[in-house]
């Protein structure tokens, strides 16, 4: 565009600075902010904390059963956990207010549980993951996907090995 | 007199840019601040500065590097006081990509007096804006 036409169009539509910080800046619904973490569909393999290369998420067995937790101040934005969660189960927002003061450092974390629960078959204490459910064939129905996710990792593949004998 | 003098000064904060050993992709978001006219940093007041005698604000980029700790050093001593530091990226903040690394020294606040904190890989530069307003904040009472 030559300057005559730039011209025209400066003057014809107004300023072509973002009005921010004074008011709200347009971001891409796309945008690869801030993580997010659903611990309800979460299954537990901790592929994310494997794969992201900033070191920034970890989880850890407790008591109570396994902590999720991101580290915004560490998050390189990559993307490589919601890349390689096979639930996606976390995800980047397209949240990106971010800056804060020093004494605020290192306490912008994604914080979550992943309660411990007695198994409904066996009675034993396992995670409440999320069964993992995508290579079963044929597809579970959610009566009992409910079902699967109230047992414990045994009971679960014996479930499973029962259904796909039945089957 | 002083007073009138603070309600003015904030209201023209320059900034000073270290590179830390960044990768570039800090500096080049620091630089579209005030480059282009979308984002233009220097509504605030703001300007960057090429002497950092001159300067109010700093922002460090990088994860501080060994070879350029001394280096990094000695420019920040030439900035007056009260000066407001701004780690820009997640490189100053903790390390980011680099962290553990045997050639790296963050997170920078063992060796700057960090402010604030802009994370982000690189930050966008509408954070980097968030960023500097903050850092206009802390300098209005820190004068
Ligand atoms: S968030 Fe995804 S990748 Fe991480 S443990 Fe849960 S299911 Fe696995
Ligand atoms: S986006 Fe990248 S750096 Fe951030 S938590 Fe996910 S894998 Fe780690
Ligand atoms: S935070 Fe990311 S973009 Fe900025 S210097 Fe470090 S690696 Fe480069």
């Amino acid at each position: 565009m030559n300057f005559l036409a730039l011209f025209a169009r400066n003057l014809t539509k107004g300023p072509y600075t973002e009005p921010f910080p004074f008011a709200p800046a347009p971001t891409a619904k796309r945008f690869r902010g801030k993580i997010e973490f659903d611990a309800e569909t979460c299954e537990g393999c901790r592929l994310c904390e494997r794969v992201c290369p900033a070191g920034a998420i970890r989880m850890t067995r407790t008591a109570e059963g396994m902590t999720f937790d991101c580290w915004h101040d560490s998050c390189v934005f990559c993307g490589n956990c919601e890349f390689h969660c096979p639930t996606k189960s976390i995800h980047q927002t397209a949240d990106w207010h971010l800056a804060h003061t020093q004494d605020q450092k290192f306490l912008m974390v994604e914080h979550a549980l992943i309660p411990n629960q007695i198994c409904a078959e066996c009675g034993k204490e396992a995670l409440a993951t999320a069964p993992a459910t995508r290579t079963v064939t044929p597809p579970l129905s959610p009566t009992e996907t409910q079902h699967l996710k109230a047992l414990c990792p045994k009971c679960r593949a014996k479930f499973i090995r029962a259904r796909k004998a039945a089957a | 007199m002083l007073a009138s003098f603070r309600e003015l000064a904030v209201k023209s904060p320059w900034i000073y840019r270290i590179n830390a050993g960044s990768c570039n992709g800090c500096d080049v978001e620091m630089a579209t601040c005030a480059l282009i006219p979308r984002y233009d940093i220097e509504r605030l007041g703001c300007q960057y500065c090429g002497s950092p005698r001159h300067a109010d604000i700093v922002l460090i980029s990088g994860p501080l590097t060994r070879r350029v700790l001394d280096a990094a050093r000695r420019v920040f001593d030439e900035i007056p006081d009260p000066k407001v530091t701004v780690a820009v990226g997640v490189c100053p903040i903790s390390g980011g990509i680099f962290r553990e690394s045997y050639a790296v020294l963050a997170p920078i606040d063992q060796y700057f007096p960090v402010d604030v904190n802009v994370p982000g890989c690189p930050p966008r530069p509408q954070a980097i804006i968030e960023g500097v307003a903050e850092a206009i904040e802390v300098w209005r009472q820190r004068l």
